[in-house]
């Protein structure tokens, strides 16, 4: 028996790191290389440590841009959905088994529905209707902003549904009851009992509900029409280009999660604390500090600072230096590889160049360019078939590498390299 | 039928009556109104409207309700038999792109039932109070981050630059850089990493519900540990499985942002036909059309896989 529940236990804590190894690591890699300044988000090789990419970041006007718009959808979306949800979560808990199924299926269909297809539908919906109004194109029926709400709010509100269902399940109809028994209104019963009991499940609607706005895009991307809102112009951004501003913003969320996250800890550590009377009772919930610590607004605020404290270090970190270094390292390797290619030609000019057809064999050279350990001479060249004029026996197939694609390809950012570089640059 | 209508309608009258007495008609009127905006306005008129829309020709708006505005069914033969110049022969193109989004969606659903089922199972049974408070912590957390930006995170990781490439060539596993994304584990991955949440809170909904001494004893009579599951947590975790499992194929059926991320080039998901009809070609209609094939196939799929496991559909959400 205890040998099972030691495999159990064994097996429990296995199967959790592996999950939450998924679940965390992709996460932790993008958080790393924010701070790389490799112009390509990666981890290794490692360059330098910079934050540049958070002033990259807000630098980018779409995406601000972008964000305005969907903090205004947002709370388009929060307004009209909780109220909705409520509606049918109130309406499922009174009508009959048979009608409830049927309605409970038709709202939460929404849920399942590809987002695609809510966002053509709401598009093309809305668009024939003021069609036969005879309204212009000036016309709400042909805003995406509108558009965009009003397509969100058909499925977010089914999640508000679900919420307020799972909290009226709790409900004790018996309140009402009595309520009504004690000549209270219908009206007042309701405002007085019920929307009490569900502030809880109100106000976490309302979060769910901007955050599933916030982060929509299948449905948006069709709704919202020429326009852009924080996620499709994160989208758009992700799909043609990358660098590591997109790290940065994931390290932003990533800190605002984490700081919100360990508030709300404190938060209901301290009211189950407060519920059990073990703040009362324990010595150390009763020590003045402690109580001071252990309260959410001081959590909060503690994190906030501390974020603030690592926004300000960071505003002053200053990489320019380094950066200037690994360029001026690069420069150096590219400019030994020119002059070991010229010294090649120089030494293989009686043989005419016949081998440049081995140059496709080897795709991966260009990769591996940077990686100083592969630069010995030979290092890239691929066992392609001997050239018929091999050049003398101490470097075999160096003359094959001066026509590498790797070889040559470094150059191209020598001009370049230098020039923004050069009023950062300490004197030697 | 029209005993059943009547009766429905009696329901309704009844629970409208019960409704009003209980919360006041200020409360009723909401509810009704809301209830019904929400149900035919957002609902039921868009479909049937794009119904009607996949039926009809891509007109310019000017000749739109004019002579030419007919029904016809010329963006479903397109989808089936390809159009004029292809020989009449099976539009093996997008028919192909359908049936692979939705081998990848099953695919993706399995998977993931493989890697949240044991999850959900030591969440609801053997972790306790910090333990789980933190599991549950650390499930929610991954997905306040921007959906585009964890597809993002996957392309690091899986480039031909990234992480794994990196470890790979330098440990000397393998000696080229494998190109993930072409292979489509980047998609399946982040696919699968998306929807983890709406798996594995389903079934740990319906493991909970499980008595402890149901497990107990069977350990004790001798079962193994594959048999304990299989005739005990199983059965309790069905309908939890299939909420998760439905969420999760319909929303990787359904999926866009992902596959435009992640997607290898010669691998394409049927919403990116749609999106192609619509942004780049311009004919919406074909567009709407394509969005009804999708969706219709989709449910039928999964209300026919129901019917094969016998679990209804009101599990779904709960």
């Amino acid at each position: 028996m205890s040998a099972a529940a030691g495999g159990g236990r064994l097996f429990a804590a296995t199967t959790s790191l592996v999950f939450f190894g998924f679940l965390f690591g992709p996460l932790v890699i993008m958080v790393i290389t924010a701070f790389n300044s490799s112009s390509f988000p990666r981890v290794i090789p490692w360059e330098c440590f910079t934050t540049d990419w958070f002033s990259v970041l807000l630098a980018d006007n779409r995406l601000m841009r972008g964000l305005v718009t969907s903090a205004g959808i947002g709370i388009g979306v929060v307004a009209l959905s909780v109220p909705l949800g409520l509606a049918g979560a109130l309406a499922l808990t009174e009508i009959g088994p048979r009608l409830r199924s049927a309605l409970y299926t038709l709202l939460i269909t929404p849920i399942l529905i590809p987002g695609v297809v809510l966002g053509i539908s709401t598009v093309v919906f809305w668009r024939n209707l003021g069609r036969s109004m005879g309204a212009d194109y000036g016309s709400f029926f042909f805003n995406g902003f509108f558009l965009t709400v009003a397509g969100q709010v058909t499925f977010v509100s089914a999640y508000a549904m679900l919420i307020f269902s799972a909290r009226l399940q709790r409900f004790d109809q018996s309140l009402t009851e009595a309520a009504l028994d004690l000549g209270a209104t219908p009206g007042q019963a309701f405002r007085r009992i019920l929307l009490p009991f569900l502030k809880p499940a109100i106000a976490s609607a309302a979060f769910l509900t901007l955050l599933a706005s916030f982060e929509n895009y299948n449905t948006t991307v069709f709704t919202i029409l020429s326009g852009n809102t924080f996620t499709t112009a994160l989208a758009s951004k992700v799909r043609y280009g990358t660098d590591p501003s997109l790290s940065a913003l994931a390290v932003v969320i990533i800190g605002i999660t984490l700081i919100g996250a360990m508030t709300y800890e404190a938060y209901t550590r301290r009211r189950e604390a407060a519920l059990t009377g073990r703040i009362r009772r324990s010595t150390f919930y009763a020590h003045p500090l402690v109580r001071l610590l252990t309260h959410p607004a001081a959590v909060g605020g503690l994190l906030l600072g501390l974020a603030a404290l690592a926004v300000w270090q960071g505003s002053r970190h200053d990489s320019s230096v380094c950066v200037a270094g690994v360029l001026e390292e690069k420069r150096a390797l590219q400019e030994r590889l020119l002059e070991e290619q010229r010294q090649r030609l120089r030494d293989a000019t009686p043989a005419t160049p016949a081998p440049a057809t081995a140059a496709p064999a080897s795709p991966s050279a260009f990769g591996d360019a940077f990686r100083p350990g592969t630069l010995a001479p030979g290092g890239l060249a691929p066992a392609a078939p001997a050239a018929p004029a091999a050049p003398a026996p101490p470097s075999p197939s160096t003359f094959r590498d001066a026509f590498q694609p790797g070889t040559l390809a470094p150059q191209l950012p020598v001009p370049r390299a230098p020039d923004p570089q050069a009023p950062d640059q300490p004197p030697p | 039928m029209s005993g059943g209508g009547t009766g429905s309608l009696a329901a309704l009258r009844q629970a409208c009556d019960g409704f009003l007495g209980r919360h006041g008609l200020g409360v009723a009127l909401f509810v009704g109104l809301a209830v019904f905006f929400w149900a035919i306005v957002l609902i039921v008129l868009p479909q049937l409207v794009m119904l009607d829309y996949s039926f009809r020709h891509n007109l310019p708006a000017a000749a739109m309700g004019g002579p030419d505005d007919v029904r016809t069914l010329t963006h479903y033969r397109y989808f089936l038999f390809g159009g004029s110049g292809s020989g009449g022969g099976l539009n093996r193109l997008d028919i192909g792109v359908l049936a692979n989004t939705l081998i990848a969606a099953v695919a993706v659903t399995l998977i993931n039932l493989a890697l949240c089922y044991p999850v959900a199972f030591v969440l609801a049974h053997s972790a306790s109070g910090v333990a789980a408070r933190l599991m549950v912590l650390g499930l929610i957390l991954p997905f306040w981050v921007n959906e585009i930006l964890r597809a993002f995170a996957f392309r690091v990781l899986f480039g031909t630059t990234g992480l794994i490439n990196g470890f790979g060539l330098s440990l000397g596993l393998w000696e080229q850089p494998i190109d993930f994304v072409r292979a489509d584990v980047a998609l399946y991955a982040g696919l699968t990493y998306a929807y983890v949440l709406l798996m594995v809170f389903p079934i740990y909904n319906a493991v909970e519900a499980l008595d402890r001494n149901q497990i107990e004893a069977a350990r004790d009579m001798g079962a193994a540990w594959w048999r304990v599951h299989w005739r005990i947590v199983l059965p309790v975790a069905k309908p939890g499985i299939a909420s998760g499992a439905t969420m999760v194929f319909m929303l990787s059926a359904g999926a866009l942002a992902a596959p435009q991320i992640l997607g290898g080039p010669s691998s394409l998901w049927f919403t990116q036909l749609i999106h192609q009809w619509f942004n780049d070609a311009g004919n919406w209609p074909r567009g709407a059309a394509y969005a009804v094939i999708l969706m219709t196939v989709c449910l039928g799929f999964v209300v026919l896989l129901m019917r094969v496991f016998r679990v209804s559909i009101g599990a779904i959400g709960r």
